[in-house]
């Protein structure tokens, strides 16, 4: 019945035990058990690939679709075509007019968006379960014939560069993390940022568009992931209706992110006409995502500055009291990658002195290396995060279709905590002496700027407020009540639904 | 291009729905009064808890405003048997959270983690709860700290415009506070914390909620032991101001010089979140401005190209509420903006929506329903709406019933009764110089402010 699909991986089952607890714990030990999430993956003959997870516990599908292409593809020039892309398939399409998808979606009960990373462009909704033809649908009918007309990109650069002006123009902080990446990657496919410049996005053209549609928005550059309260052969029989028949296309030209060593520029300042007060950010580059330095890096960051037990936390805010905020984050990456930690200072502290002290922060754990207490809390953290985001259909959709993109592996869904839970400290250890106790590293000093001596527009182009989080298709609606004075932050990439 | 296929052409139909088996909370009282409503959910080892008081921001007395934000904030910073230090390394090594929150009617002691961790993760916020010192060095760092927040936040053109909206429209009223000011940092003690404490923390006071994978009869039997020190007395009712009345169409413009967007609100006085309009309101908010389908963000956004997003915003509160417009505009469209807003605003007052519109919100909001409730954490934010907002028990049962219940006619009655542009509140925050001509075909009244909050007497640059 689905000559077309070809069943390529049997799911084993997988348990974990909970290592014993350090002994100046009384309780007792406690065993643990990651529940095992089934998987199976598939593939048209045009390419697409296929993962599906059969869950029942809520009526809710979510289904996700991640295209192979991000700012990384972006030749200069070009800056910000993957972003402004990204809101050109909300569009319309031979069968779907135009910006009828968010219409379709909400008025079948369910939410969507769509977002840009250097690494991918991702499209996703959650929908009551018995909706799952009409994302099939969306996606297959954009997919195959999207309509890239003049009038819709001449409105959605506008909408884009709102969300420019919103996001980092308007904003403390958030542009002088471009110069972060900057300073930090030589490679350009690297260092420019995925919203782009103003230029760049007013010199687009509907050519250049239906150019970049052909190239990139092909099945077989494509993965679709369907999680929920699914029936496997109801869907894939679904699927294979709606995607089997959109043609292959020639594989798109291949990404060179190779980076020589070392970072490209040591040390700078940005003028910043709307922070209040002065904050600096460090950045080292590190090694690409899922390289065993990655994970190591990944544990010890959480070490440096998760949470408020966290060593620089407990160092700079508690200890010293010489921080009113910190926050630290890693941008994975599938090439050279990067680990940051933004910093505002008390008013009459120096940044230097600030350094100095997570410089030796960070010399001690390259020293001596995590605690047994600490390798606890990352053993017990990476259970709770890996049961906790699972609950999230959309979640498991989302990373089973990342793990099938970049490693053509979503079984990783279920074994990449087991890779986790085998780093030790020594390995932690040695991968903070080797990629961050080390002089090859980025400080960019953000010194408020009087506003008559500031150009009118801020230097161009920023990252954006968080610099790793990818730029979604619809912004959050507003809250009840702003949130306190936020920092800009440095966290791992968050994927912002509306 | 392919020939279309014809299966195509049109919007699939659905499949067989599949049913949706909504949790049943259990419910219990100690002798103490405090209220336990559990629901044991055995998909995940999880668990979640969330101990819940009927005392937030609005209780904070006049001349403390934020007392209620800083007493949460201290209360993980030290107990009587553990420094801050202790309370952080111990909740993470467990891979748990735990977190405080106050909000205008409630204050949430918030923790989550593995099940099996479930016994320490309790002690943990008994311990906070019932045995917090605010020791002065925390209380002076994070006053410190506070004070640089504030600085910070004026940096930010959603919290000037919140700030002047609150004001305006809350007047006396306690939710016309959104954040501490300098003055109350400077005056702050530890006997305000420790008296505020004492007054809000009260078991008969106070919901504790868990959901995930527990025996309700251990997890009640954990609760008692740890909480049974814990006395009840009297909850005392603070007397509110009214909000004051608003008779006529005034702007508020915030000069941001050099500002690249404007931020608009446009508010109108709503309703309590037990109003029985909540619903119908809620269908007409979906309509106008709820989502990226709405009218707000197809008019200002998809046709316009003015803003990356327009929505309206119902904020239904114990005490009061607003409903609102908002959207981030470029400089040079704010009039523009301002005229697609108040056609919207006057298009849902005197036109009937249409059945289809109708049709599609109540498909959404019925729809989206079991989304919400997919996470434990998603399920217990409802319970503790449910509890703290005193909803009737059956809220989640019969929430779907009540959105296909409201009419077309509910919708432009209370369009027509909380929608009223010629006495709405008008903030903007952006560049006075540029925007003051655009906004005055707008409103015949237009005050000015900085970004300190102070009022200025004209919008011109100085």
């Amino acid at each position: 019945m689905h000559s077309a699909l070809k069943s390529l991986v049997a799911s084993p089952k997988t348990f974990f035990q909970l290592p014993p607890r350090g002994l100046n714990r009384s309780t007792v030990q406690k065993t643990f058990q990651v529940p095992h999430t089934p998987i199976k993956q598939f593939s048209l003959d045009n390419g697409l690939r296929i993962v599906l997870n059969e869950d029942h516990s809520v009526p809710v599908v979510s289904v996700a679709v991640y295209y192979d292409v991000g700012s990384r593809n972006e030749r200069e020039g070009r800056t910000g075509f993957a972003h402004l892309f990204e809101h050109m398939m909300f569009q319309g399409s031979e069968n779907v007019p135009k910006a009828a998808h968010f219409q379709y979606i909400s008025n079948a009960g369910g939410t969507m968006n769509g977002t840009t990373s250097s690494e991918r462009t991702n499209y996703f909704e959650t929908l009551p379960a018995s909706q799952l033809p009409l994302a099939l649908w969306l996606e297959s009918d954009r997919m195959r014939s999207l309509a890239v007309t003049q009038e819709n990109l001449d409105n959605q650069r506008e909408a884009v560069k709102e969300e420019k002006r919103l996001r980092y123009d308007n904003q403390p902080y958030v542009n002088g993390f471009l110069r972060l990446f900057e300073m930090s990657f030589k490679n350009p496919a690297n260092s420019h940022s995925t919203i782009g410049s103003m230029e760049d996005l007013d010199a687009a053209t509907v050519e250049d568009i239906q150019e970049f549609f052909r190239i990139y928005y092909a099945p077989n550059n494509a993965v679709l992931a369907v999680a929920g309260d699914i029936d496997e052969t109801e869907t894939l029989a679904l699927i294979e209706k709606y995607f089997a028949t959109i043609p292959r296309q020639p594989e798109p030209p291949p990404v060179d992110v190779a980076e020589p060593p070392g970072v490209a520029v040591n040390q700078d300042a940005y003028l910043d006409r709307l922070a209040p007060v002065p904050a600096f950010a460090l950045g080292w580059k590190i090694p690409e995502r899922r390289s065993p330095e990655f994970y190591a890096l990944s544990l010890a960051s959480h070490l440096l500055f998760e949470g408020e037990s966290a060593r620089l936390y407990q160092k700079l805010v508690k200890g010293e009291e010489s921080v009113v905020q910190m926050q630290g984050g890693i941008d994975e990456r599938r090439g050279p990658s990067g680990l940051f930690i933004v910093v505002i200072p008390k008013p009459d502290r120096e940044g230097a002195q600030i350094r100095d002290a997570t410089f030796e922060e960070i010399r001690q754990l390259a020293t001596s290396g995590p605690s047994e207490e600490e390798m606890e809390k990352l053993r017990n953290n990476l259970f709770n995060a890996s049961v906790r985001s699972r609950q999230s259909s959309l979640y498991r959709a989302q990373q089973l279709a990342e793990f099938a993109l970049y490693d053509r592996d979503p079984e990783l869904f279920n074994t990449d905590l087991q890779t986790y839970l085998e780093v030790t400290a020594e390995q932690i250890r040695d991968a903070v002496a080797q990629y961050l106790d080390t002089e090859d590293r980025v400080l960019l000093d953000i010194v408020p700027a009087p506003q008559e001596a500031a150009p009118a527009a801020p230097q161009e182009p920023g990252e954006p407020r968080q610099p790793t989080s990818p730029l979604p298709q619809i912004p959050a609606p507003p809250d009840e009540a702003p949130a306190g004075a936020p920092i800009p932050t440095a966290s791992q990439p968050v994927i912002e639904s509306n | 291009m392919m020939q279309t296929e014809t299966f195509r052409r049109e919007m699939p139909p659905p499949l067989a729905p599949r049913p949706l088996n909504l949790p049943e909370s259990v419910e219990t009282t100690l002798a103490n009064g405090l209220t336990l409503a559990l629901i044991e959910d055995k998909r995940l080892p999880l668990i979640n808890f969330r101990l819940a008081f009927r005392s937030g921001d609005a209780n904070d007395p006049a001349e403390l405003p934020g007392l209620s934000d800083m007493m949460s904030h201290l209360l993980t910073e030290g107990t009587t048997t553990r420094t801050s230090r202790q309370i952080a390394e111990e909740i993470e090594r467990l891979g748990a959270t735990l977190s405080v929150g106050s909000s205008s009617d409630f204050t949430t002691i918030a923790a989550s983690g593995l099940s099996v961790y479930a016994n320490e993760i309790l002690e943990l916020v008994a311990d906070v709860t019932l045995h917090a010192t605010f020791p002065q060095n925390e209380v002076d760092l994070a006053r410190e700290n506070t004070q640089q927040m504030l600085i910070q936040q004026r940096a930010q053109p959603t919290f000037l415009a919140s700030e002047r909206m609150a004001q305006v429209m809350f007047g006396a009223h306690p939710y016309s506070r959104i954040s501490p000011t300098s003055e109350m940092l400077d005056a702050l003690t530890r006997d305000h914390l420790l008296s505020f404490r004492d007054a809000a923390f009260l078991p008969n006071n106070a919901v504790m909620i868990a959901v995930g994978d527990f025996e309700n009869n251990s997890i009640v039997a954990g609760i008692e032991q740890l909480f049974s020190e814990w006395k009840p007395a009297d909850v005392s009712t603070p007397a509110f101001a009214s909000p004051p009345d608003r008779n006529s169409r005034v702007a508020y413009v915030i000069d941001r010089p050099g500002s690249a967007q404007s931020n608009i609100v446009i508010a109108n006085h709503g309703i309590t979140r037990t109003n029985p309009d909540y619903f119908p309101l809620l269908l007409m908010h979906t309509i106008l401005g709820a989502n990226a389908s709405s009218r707000l963000f197809m008019n200002l956004r998809e046709e316009k190209g003015y803003t990356y997003g327009a929505y309206s915003n119902l904020d239904a509160r114990r005490l009061a509420g607003t409903f609102r417009a908002t959207a981030e505009v470029r400089t040079a469209v704010t009039g523009a903006s301002l005229r697609e807003f108040f056609y919207e605003l006057n298009r849902i007052r005197d036109e009937a929506v249409s059945n289809q519109e109708i049709a599609n919100a109540k498909s959404y909001l019925t729809g989206v329903f079991p989304i919400r409730i997919e996470t434990q954490d998603g399920l217990i934010d409802q319970l503790v709406s449910i509890k703290m907002f005193d909803l009737p028990d059956d809220f989640l049962k019969t929430y779907r019933d009540q959105v296909n219940a409201v009419t077309t006619e509910d919708i432009q009655r209370v369009a027509q009764t909380y929608v009223q542009p010629d006495r709405a509140t008008l903030v903007v925050v952006g560049d006075a110089a540029e925007i003051t001509e655009q906004i005055k075909p707008y409103s015949e009244t237009i005050e000015f402010y900085d970004t300190e909050g102070n009022q200025k007497a004209v919008g011109s640059r100085q």
